[in-house]
């Protein structure tokens, strides 16, 4: 009698593998929608950090062209500067806690791929957005020539690399953060003029009129206290010419948007796909406990219980449901995982998968709550079946 | 001798595997493409391995599931699933793949790679086992 269910679920080959599969189903959209929204959440949050200052001041050609969003916030390469001139009336505004000047530049194709990356140099003395970064990465202070590579770049420490034709030492990798950022190589304001002056008698870039000493891309700014960003960003707007000043909450919030309407959508989709599960799992429990009236009459008659019926449908129930959710889970780690970066490239978006232990955490309770539902809908028909008057189904009356 | 009806679905299955690498690496989940000046980077080596190895696991796949004799039968099993580990390991670890992980070589053919040579080195191994119980059923008959 123990083995009963068991020896039911492989007697009908089909109808357990229905379950399984609704069941995986089941697991599958809960896991997978949950690790998507969660890591797009993550992306963004670690994009917030990673701008780390309220105020980006840009040569205002770079907000005409566009391309200021598709570096800072879509990994695209490109560059532009404004003279130190600009900057230095930038410094003088009233209202600034904290300002470091950053400098962009493009590499060329790296010698083992057709890809471009980003170098953005910093100076280490103001720095207060990317040191503190590489402080956690476990990096040090960068000399001359010395690089921190994204975590994305297939670079190590001690590796060697070329931009212009200078040798470049990895001196330190930095943590995912699922955002642009991971495919970008950061240096020191000194390493990254050199790099400049490389590129310009390289000739590959248009920037012979260039003077690399008197020259920044970016500067980026915190509030004082008694300051708002909204304030600085008016005043520098209103008195710097040839500059622009932009809050880095509205660079983000139009991902900040398109994430709200993905969770969404991911929401909605999992509730469909759970609310059509829950039906297909109520008429299939129904129907097999309909068509085997008899044989839980038969088994009334030699003895068995009524919880003792009622449990093996229970018992069915939770075996199909445990092994199809641990299918679905697996499945869903499969797919969400090891495509992490397939899936950041198609939504564009940042897009950071939580670590091991959470996306555990979040396969267990996809597991339980999706073998819970499968035990659900079973226990409605269990309740039905053991309250069948044997001695009418026996007769043939039901 | 019969093969029993586990036998057969782990060796349909190696053989399945075997040629969704092989034709998979190439037309679905391929690396990257060629450059501008039209050759290719070194991940598309990689890519080369892995659809070489994807088409000996489905010839050594196929042997395993049509030969005879069970010794010959457990040794092209295990050499399936060398294989499959082998394709799994190839990129970026013997092959180096592209500078960025976003890369497609990186986002899309490795990770593709390394699931289909597990799951391949994976059911190569049930059909050792399966072959070996068959045959110590075999023997207690």
């Amino acid at each position: 009698m123990k083995s009963l269910p068991l020896k039911n679920l492989s007697g009908k080959p089909v109808r357990t593998a229905v379950l399984i599969i609704i069941a995986a189903l089941l697991s599958f959209t809960m896991l997978a929608g949950g690790l998507v929204v969660t890591s797009l959440r993550s992306g963004l949050s670690s994009l917030e950090d990673r701008l780390g200052a309220d105020i980006m001041v840009v040569p205002y050609e770079a907000t005409t062209k566009s391309n200021l969003e598709n570096i800072v916030l879509q990994g695209s390469t490109g560059s532009f500067y404004m003279d130190m001139s600009r900057a230095e009336k930038v410094h003088t505004v009233e209202g600034i806690g904290r300002i470091s000047d950053q400098f962009f530049l493009a590499s060329t194709k790296s010698d083992c791929c057709s890809i471009p990356v980003q170098i953005i140099g910093f100076d280490p003395e103001t720095d207060f957005t990317i040191t503190p970064w590489i402080r956690r990465s476990g990096g040090n202070e960068l000399g001359l020539f010395d690089v921190v590579v994204g975590n994305d770049l297939n670079a190590f420490v001690g590796d060697t690399m070329y931009f212009y034709g200078i040798e470049c030492n990895v001196a330190a990798k930095l943590d995912k953060t699922g955002t642009s950022y991971d495919t970008t190589v950061f240096t020191n304001e000194e390493t990254v003029k050199v790099l400049l002056k490389a590129c310009i008698e390289s000739g590959i870039n248009k920037f012979e009129s260039l003077d690399p000493d008197n020259s920044t891309s970016c500067i980026l700014i915190d509030p004082d206290s008694e300051h708002t960003a909204e304030e600085i960003v008016n005043d520098i707007n209103l008195h710097v010419k040839k500059v622009r000043a932009i809050q880095t909450k509205e660079m983000i919030s139009g991902i900040s948007d398109g994430l709200g309407g993905i969770s969404d959508m991911t929401g909605w989709l999992v509730a469909a796909v759970w609310l059509l599960g829950l039906v297909i799992l109520l008429l299939v429990f129904t129907m097999s406990v309909n068509e085997r009236k008899k044989e839980f009459a038969v088994l009334r008659v030699i003895g068995a219980s009524r919880s003792r019926l009622a449990g093996i449908v229970m018992q069915e129930a939770l075996v199909t449901g445990a092994a199809g959710s641990l299918i679905g889970a697996a499945a869903g780690l499969l797919v969400i995982i090891p495509f992490s970066g397939a899936i950041e490239e198609k939504l564009s978006m940042p897009f950071l998968t939580p670590p091991t232990g959470t996306a555990a955490v979040y396969a267990l309770a996809a597991v339980l709550l999706s073998a819970v539902i499968c035990a659900g809908a079973a226990a409605v028909s269990a309740f039905r079946m053991s309250r069948i008057d044997t001695a009418v189904i026996l007769r043939g009356d039901n | 001798m019969k093969n029993s009806r586990s036998t057969n679905a782990a060796g349909i299955a190696m053989i399945i595997v075997g040629a969704i690498l092989c034709i998979g690496v190439k037309a679905v989940f391929h690396a990257c493409g060629a450059k501008d000046d039209g050759t290719f980077m070194n991940c598309h080596n990689a890519e080369n391995a892995a659809a070489v190895l994807g088409a000996a696991m489905m010839i050594l796949s196929a042997f395993s599931l049509f030969i005879r004799k069970k010794g010959v039968r457990i040794c092209t099993a295990a050499l399936t699933a060398a294989a499959g580990i082998f394709a799994a390991v190839i990129p970026n670890n013997v092959i180096h793949l592209c500078m960025m992980e976003s890369m497609r070589c990186h986002a899309v053919m490795r990770p593709a790679v390394i699931i289909c040579g597990i799951i391949g080195a994976a059911v190569s191994v049930l059909f050792i086992i399966s072959v070996l119980l068959s045959r110590s059923a075999e023997g207690e008959k």
